[in-house]
């Protein structure tokens, strides 16, 4: 199911705040736009919310901390 | 069987490290902190007071994506430095679209991913000259696009590349936390002969999941896992503790590998009255 059209996604939305807001008030409207296979869109409408807003918060530290 | 155990090197941790090889079997040296000519003396000096072993973060090698030739590069120079005869990687995704994500990634646990890995590793074999150790990694995002559990990811990765495994039971244990596994079955699903590296560490809550840090000392659960690792894997262990920040006392560092020895020793026995 993956591409590097879907791990460009993934990377977008886990390190771009203003893409992770967007994609969160319409996850499969975003998916969509970014040109995503209909089973990749459908994984990113059942995301783990919870998890994408820790790992971003975490990503953003460890990029800072270095 | 001689199981090693050893300290991350860390520039905060050389001093100790080196006051204290006598009770240090091999440090692990991160292949990104020696590029430049300079780096990679100073890493072939380290190889004259302890054995080396190298580990990378930055290759990205569990991608759909190919990996980056100049970064291989980079750390086959290192791998060659510190004359070592084993190296690691994670299996992650670090970039994709030109983002730099920053640190290391769950990859999306499918066949694609996998045929992705399986490229890069040729490449990897084929530049460094040794197949890496594999690593699993922590994440506190079920990775979107997956279609196997992470057990059936670690089983499936073993099985399909058969190249050495390095354990990190502290990110299985985080996962297990997280997402409600069994870190034991996780070990259990692994082919004993693969067993090769172990990584120890410690971590804290994240609001309700936990986090690997790195900053923390290695928690009880993660010393009851390596005793199990132990009792399964068949090959000679290198365990590493992993630390990068909130540095405690060289003491405290050395007290951790004793336990982690302790608790080798313990899973060791326990395949000798197995009869295995």
């Amino acid at each position: 199911m993956s591409s590097p059209a879907f791990e460009a996604f993934l990377a977008l939305i886990y390190t771009d705040a203003a893409a992770r807001v967007r994609f969160v008030a319409d996850p499969r409207g975003e998916a969509q736009r970014a040109g995503l296979t209909p089973a990749q869109i459908e994984s990113l409408v059942a995301i783990d919310g919870r998890g994408l807003e820790l790992a971003a918060r975490s990503l953003a530290a460890k990029r800072r901390d270095g | 069987m001689i199981d090693r155990f050893g300290i991350g090197w860390r520039p905060a941790l050389a001093a100790g490290i080196l006051a204290c090889a006598d009770r240090i079997d091999v440090v692990e040296a991160m292949a990104e902190d020696f590029v430049d000519r300079a780096a990679l003396a100073t890493l072939r000096a380290l190889t004259r007071t302890l054995p080396v072993t190298v580990h990378a973060l930055s290759l990205g090698l569990a991608s759909t994506i190919p990996v980056d030739e100049e970064r291989l590069a980079a750390v086959a120079r290192a791998v060659a430095a510190a004359g070592a005869p084993a190296w690691s990687e994670h299996l992650a995704f670090v970039r994709a679209g030109g983002i730099e994500i920053g640190h290391l990634c769950a990859p999306p646990r499918c066949a694609a991913t996998l045929d992705g890995l399986m490229r890069n590793l040729r490449r990897a074999r084929a530049v460094v000259g040794a197949a890496p150790w594999l690593e699993n990694v922590a994440t506190l995002i079920e990775p979107p696009g997956s279609d196997r559990d992470e057990t059936a990811w670690a089983r499936d990765v073993a099985a399909a590349t058969g190249h050495p495994l390095l354990v990190d039971l502290h990110n299985l244990h985080a996962n297990s936390v997280n997402f409600a596994f069994d870190p034991a079955a996780w070990i259990d699903a692994l082919p004993a002969a693969a067993i090769s590296g172990v990584h120890l560490a410690g971590g804290a809550w994240l609001e309700e999941r936990w986090l690997d840090d790195h900053r923390h000392d290695v928690p009880d659960p993660v010393f009851a896992l390596l005793e199990r690792l132990a009792a399964h894997a068949s090959r000679p262990l290198t365990v590493i503790i992993e630390r990068d920040g909130a540095f405690p006392p060289m003491g405290a560092l050395l007290a951790q590998l004793d336990r982690a020895r302790a608790a080798v020793a313990r899973g060791r026995r326990q395949r000798v009255l197995a009869g295995v």
